[in-house]
């Protein structure tokens, strides 16, 4: 369960995927993801948040197939780092900056 | 026989005139030995032996700041990762809870269709806040 993306291109929201995108996804999908935060404080019902939960899922999902096909080699290789250390981040700092440098946080 | 032969003095008229062969100190004596104590009373003073611990010792605690301040910025960057990636999380199970809440509401409109005043689901507490159900194990086929 490596592999960053199915058959049809798509990226898997596997653990090691999300984790590894994770700083990714908290720089530009933060809007989506704060305003699903405070509709769950406010009200805990999931039949409540639904929508909202789509818009981050969406957001998180489109991130993900973004970066994957900007710079497809290191996000492989950060992802495979990941699934073998089990998404310990210390133990996969060069795959890291090769995947930060090609994509880069901003 | 032998002893005479060994400790022969030449012109000695019987053997109780042998002389003595006796393991003795070379002649004038052996070197004085000294066996005074004489321990040296230099080295460290008290002082400068508890400020070196002290100082090895504040050393130490200053590193073991300086690794845990390095700790914790790893544990703060995992735990934000797992921050970012709470939303995507909880909205996929919302889904899965929501879909999984009908079906049960529709079993359980069935199961109390005879049932006189039953309001069909939601007649859980009082509050007015929403709790997850509590009947027994959430997911069973996941456990």
């Amino acid at each position: 369960m490596a592999n960053v993306a199915d058959a049809a291109g798509e990226p898997i929201p596997t653990s090691s995927v999300l984790m590894a995108a994770a700083k990714h996804i908290e720089i530009n999908c933060m809007p989506e993801n704060v305003e699903f935060l405070k509709c769950k404080k406010k009200d805990p019902n999931p039949e409540k948040c639904l929508d909202k939960g789509r818009q981050a899922t969406r957001c998180a999902l489109g991130l993900l197939k973004d970066l994957y096909q900007r710079c497809k080699e290191p996000m492989e290789g950060y992802v495979g780092c990941m699934y073998y250390h089990t998404n310990e981040f210390d133990l996969c700092r060069k795959q890291q900056q090769a995947f930060e440098k090609a994509c880069p946080l901003e | 026989m032998t002893e005479a032969v060994i400790r022969n003095k030449p012109g000695m008229a019987s053997v109780k005139d042998m002389p003595l062969l006796q393991d003795g100190p070379p002649p004038g004596g052996f070197a004085p030995v000294r066996y005074a104590r004489r321990i040296p009373n230099k080295g460290p003073s008290a002082i400068a032996i508890f400020l070196g611990a002290f100082g090895a010792f504040s050393y130490g605690m200053y590193q073991v700041g300086q690794g845990n301040k390095i700790r914790r910025a790893l544990k703060e960057e995992k735990y934000a990762a797992r921050r970012a990636i709470l939303p995507v999380l909880q909205a996929e199970e919302d889904e899965r809870f929501v879909k999984d809440w009908k079906k049960y509401l529709e079993y359980e409109a069935e199961v109390m269709k005879d049932v006189p005043g039953w309001k069909v689901g939601e007649n859980v507490y009082n509050s007015g806040r929403w709790m997850p159900p509590a009947t027994g194990e959430l997911r069973p086929e996941v456990w």
